[in-house]
């Protein structure tokens, strides 16, 4: 327990530093493209112009910028108003958007768990048969898919053909079951090939024939002695894909309308939206970051080998 | 860790994932308003005076209401099916304009009220339209009020020795004598009024010290002290300019130079707008407007949502934008605003207090948000959507037969800007050779193909009592004849061009027909460069491109909008043309009292514009809709406005 402790406070510190660097990397970057938040078709009067960037403090020397707002971040958690969408802060604009990308990134992957583990188990245990074959057939194609590819075609059968689910929004069960589908599946796919070579490898282990030889049935086997060896690159992989589907759902939220905040992080950048594109930035740091910290420690407990450093 | 730990551990990760679950699974189910329409990209405010945009702009002619409204007058157009939309009384019962046009005295309806229960007075409109103009605000359409005296000064923030002014003290709510300022403009400080006896200013800073100190040029003016003469009100507000007065000092620094300890620190001092005589308010039902010119447009600005009245007691409560959040706004619409969701939708409601709420038969609406033009199109044909305002292009041919497509004719333009300073475009024979040797014809019959008319000049059809100017008559042979006038027989010679536009399936397949057209036509090489929109206007902006693909809509329904924008350094030009004659018939044509009078002064201006060609004309849009064969009373229009208090829905057809 003694080192956990000592590990998360490394982690923090770590991630204090990183979000650092994040923050002005992505300051200078921002502020060095062509453009500003106030372009428009329509120029602007120049006094105008100066009262807009006076309202958000755009009138200020750069590295007074640079700290006014790192000292509302770090005092205040305040990540400004957003330039473009005025009436809301930035955080506001997380708090909107996060939970309805949390809930699909968990029917994600809850999805892709359900589906991907077990079969993953079936191929490597049934292996050369047709059953693994196939199996295996579609996750190659799951992973070579893109998902606004797949989700037309989710489209064109679940709404148009069989009329099972509605076309896009938010707001019931019915809505999210496409786009969870689309996000998890890419993700399934990867789950099911580590499994089966995670399995593949623990089966040829001198434990796994000791067990059988003590007269264990198949199915105790593979539970307890096979399965959690073979989970170690699965959990590995699942802090990058919880990050990797927490942000890639930008275009199947386009794609079904989804009010996530994914399409924020292109159009904020687009738009030249400083504090919100910061805000996405900062958010996701903290995401990835949290996400692997969780699987180090779940690494941790599946496998006594591995100490936490 | 011991296997106990290992099993707790694992016993957690489960307990979260169910947990997890069970927290995605929980929706805030909302049913599904009577009628849906796709409302495009979130809206950027809901603020009447910080809006622009069409999306804004049919969420506030909605929820808000102007002395006028834009309403059908007379039944549609037999042969383009057009409906036409006019300035009807909204707020005002009436109104009443002087013989020379620049006086309106508009009546307000009795008993009209706020979502809160007060009523909606003369002073909420003065209010309001002073909010608008006021610099701090930044309002972008503030120019639609500069008609007014003083209007244009007080919102460029222009003062002058002599001036009548006010001058805000710095003590807004929330500001302390010496920290930094608000930007809360509303509620404002106490004001002073008096007479500006001058203004005294520290040495300016040196072309090196602001090159060095990019603020040095605000911190100096900052530094300015302006001497008033501070005058007395009576009890009635009126300022007694000729009475006694007081001289004072004020400025925005107290550390300049300049200032004294009876120095008291202000905002600034802007010319006293309301207290001008520009706008009277008689009693709460009267609203007496005065002009400098006499513009015949001047309801249509009225009706349009910057001019729209907001509720001062919220305004000054919340702030802006804290007053848009759909637990605070007041507003005085049909429906009224419930629900605000990013990325998802904006739900409207009836307002049942609407003095015309008889009329009004739809009980709510969702302006559903969507980025996909596809998604829109999906909704609508599984009956999740009953209008769909930017069906995706790929298909309109497609559509375009269907009975539930609506298209008509807009009043805006697509064009190419001309940077008239860079050879060979600074020659008018090219530029005129190049217009002519464009097949537009082709343009919008294989690229845009929905109904676009193709353009030889600049203001659209459809505008009531205008006559367009005589276009040029795309002919090649012509072209190559212009072209070797120039000096560039055969096209020998002629640099080569290059074609910027913002990134954009449809931009692009334009760009290419050109690009083959005026190769083949005139031999001449044209090179395409896309650009992100934000660099793209970067670029446009400081002039810097030679060819520039453009777009224009009708800020007002009045040909002056597509040519004031022209004049020599007019802020939407960008492209280095200037002509005396021109600028002189913009300007006759704003003073002239005379309507017919008027349009042939505008018709004589763009007759230059046509001759001289800053840009190349394209093609006149045309918008489209889709909307369900169930939905009643939808029409299309040339500003392609469709008030939802006309729409009913027949349910026996749906």
């Amino acid at each position: 327990m003694r080192n956990l402790a000592g590990y998360l406070i490394r982690r923090t510190g770590w991630m204090l530093l990183t979000l650092w660097i994040v923050y002005t990397v992505s300051f200078i970057l921002m502020r060095s493209v062509p453009g500003n938040p106030f372009s428009s078709e329509r120029t602007v009067p120049a006094a105008i112009e100066r009262q807009l960037r006076a309202r958000y403090n755009l009138d200020a020397t750069p590295t007074r910028q640079y700290i006014d707002y790192a000292l509302g971040i770090v005092t205040r958690g305040d990540l400004g108003w957003s330039l473009r969408l005025e009436d809301y802060s930035v955080n506001q604009v997380l708090a909107e958007g996060f939970p309805v990308s949390a809930s699909l990134a968990i029917f994600g992957l809850v999805f892709a768990v359900g589906l991907g583990i077990p079969a993953g188990v079936i191929s490597a245990v049934y292996r050369g048969s047709l059953a693994d074959v196939s199996m295996m057939a579609a996750a190659v194609l799951g992973i070579a898919v893109p998902n606004f590819v797949l989700a037309s075609l989710a489209i064109l059968l679940f709404v148009f053909g069989l009329a099972w689910f509605p076309a896009a929004g938010w707001g019931t069960f019915n809505q999210i079951v496409l786009p969870a589908l689309c996000l998890g599946a890419p993700v399934a796919a990867y789950i099911a090939r580590l499994t089966r070579a995670g399995m593949l490898e623990v089966l040829t282990r001198e434990h796994v024939r000791t067990a059988r030889a003590k007269g264990l049935s198949d199915q105790a086997v593979i539970l307890k002695h096979v399965l959690p060896g073979a989970m170690l690159p699965v959990v590995s992989y699942l802090g990058p894909a919880t990050a990797g589907v927490l942000t890639g759902s930008l275009v199947l939220e386009k794609i079904f309308a989804l009010p996530g905040m994914g399409s924020h992080f292109i159009n904020a950048a687009l738009q030249r939206d400083y504090t919100l594109a910061m805000g996405m930035v900062l958010t996701y740091t903290v995401i990835l970051f949290v996400m692997n910290s969780i699987v180090d420690i779940s690494y941790a407990v599946i496998d006594p080998r591995v100490k936490l450093q | 860790m011991s296997p106990e730990a290992r099993k707790a551990f694992l016993t957690i990760a489960a307990v979260c994932v169910v947990a997890a679950l069970g927290w995605a699974s929980l929706f805030d189910s909302l049913p599904p308003a009577e009628f849906s329409l796709q409302s495009g990209s979130d809206v950027k405010t809901l603020d009447p005076a910080r809006a622009t945009g069409n999306i804004e702009g049919r969420i506030l002619f909605e929820i808000f209401e102007g002395l006028l409204k834009k309403m059908p007058e007379g039944d549609p157009d037999p042969v383009n099916g057009l409906q036409a939309m006019t300035p009807q009384p909204g707020m005002a019962e009436s109104y009443e304009v002087s013989n020379d046009n620049r006086r309106y005295t508009f009546k307000l309806r009795d008993g009209v009220r706020w979502t809160d229960g007060t009523p909606v007075t003369s002073y909420d409109f003065a209010w309001s339209w002073q909010r608008v103009l006021h610099p701090a605000t930044a309002s972008e359409y503030a120019f639609h009020l500069h008609a007014i005296p003083f209007a244009k000064a007080y919102n460029e923030g222009v003062v002058e020795v002599g001036d009548r002014v006010e001058v805000e003290l710095w003590d807004r709510p929330g500001e302390t004598p010496t920290g930094r300022g608000t930007h809360q403009n509303f509620p404002r400080g106490t004001i002073l009024y008096g007479t500006l006896r001058e203004i005294r200013k520290p040495p300016e800073p040196t072309a090196e010290q602001k090159k060095a100190n990019p603020d040095a040029e605000s911190e100096w003016t900052e530094q300015w002290l302006y001497v008033v003469d501070v005058a007395k009100l009576d009890q009635d507000g009126q300022v007694d300019w000729d009475g006694p007065t007081e001289r004072q000092t004020f400025s925005a620094n107290l550390q300049s130079p300049l200032a004294d300890e009876t120095t008291q620190r202000s905002h600034g001092v802007l010319v006293a707008f309301d207290k001008l005589g520009g706008l009277e308010t008689p009693d709460p039902r009267t609203l007496i407007v005065n002009l400098t010119d006499p513009i015949p447009y001047f309801p249509n600005l009225v009706a349009f949502y910057t001019l729209f009245p907001v509720h001062r007691p919220t305004v000054e409560k919340y702030g802006s934008p804290m007053f848009t959040k759909a637990e605070n706004i007041v507003t005085n619409g049909p429906f009224k605003l419930q629900l605000r969701r990013l990325r998802d939708r904006v739900r409207l409601v009836k307002n049942e207090d609407y003095y015309d709420a008889d009329k009004v038969s739809l009980k709510s609406v969702d302006f559903l948000s969507m980025e996909g033009e596809n998604t829109a199109l999906n909704m609508y044909e599984t009956g999740q959507l009953d209008w769909v305002t930017m069906p995706p292009e790929t298909v309109r041919e497609v559509l375009k037969d269907r009975e539930d497509f609506y298209t008509a004719p807009q009043l805006s333009v697509y064009f190419y800007r001309l940077n008239v300073a860079r050879p060979p475009l600074d020659n008018v024979l090219v530029r005129r050779a190049i217009a002519m040797a464009i097949d537009r014809v082709e343009i919008v019959e294989e690229v845009t193909k929905t109904g676009q008319i193709p353009a030889t000049t600049i203001v659209p059809p459809g505008f009531a009592g205008y006559e367009s100017a005589k276009g040029f008559e795309p002919n090649v042979a012509r072209a190559r004849e212009l072209l070797a006038e120039a000096g560039y027989p055969g096209g020998r010679g002629i640099p080569r061009l290059t074609i910027l536009y913002n990134t954009s399936e449809g931009h692009r397949s334009i760009a290419e027909v050109v690009q083959q057209q005026l190769q083949n036509n005139l031999n001449i090489a044209v090179e395409l460069q896309n650009m992100e929109w934000g660099s793209f206007l970067d670029k446009v902006q400081q002039t810097d491109y030679q060819v520039a693909r453009a777009g224009w809509i009708a800020d007002y329904p009045d040909p002056n909008t597509f040519l004031d924008m022209w004049v020599t350094g007019g802020p939407q030009n960008n492209t280095n043309w200037s002509n005396a004659e021109f600028d002189k018939l913009i300007a006759e044509a704003a003073r002239e009292t005379d309507p017919q009078e008027r349009m042939k002064i505008l018709q004589r201006a763009e007759q230059i514009w046509v001759d001289e060609l800053p840009a190349i004309p394209m093609y006149f849009y045309t918008s489209i809709n889709i909307v369900k064969p169930y939905v009643r009373g939808f029409a299309p229009t040339a500003q392609d406005v469709h008030p939802l208090q006309l729409l009913s829905i027949d349910p026996s057809r749906r």
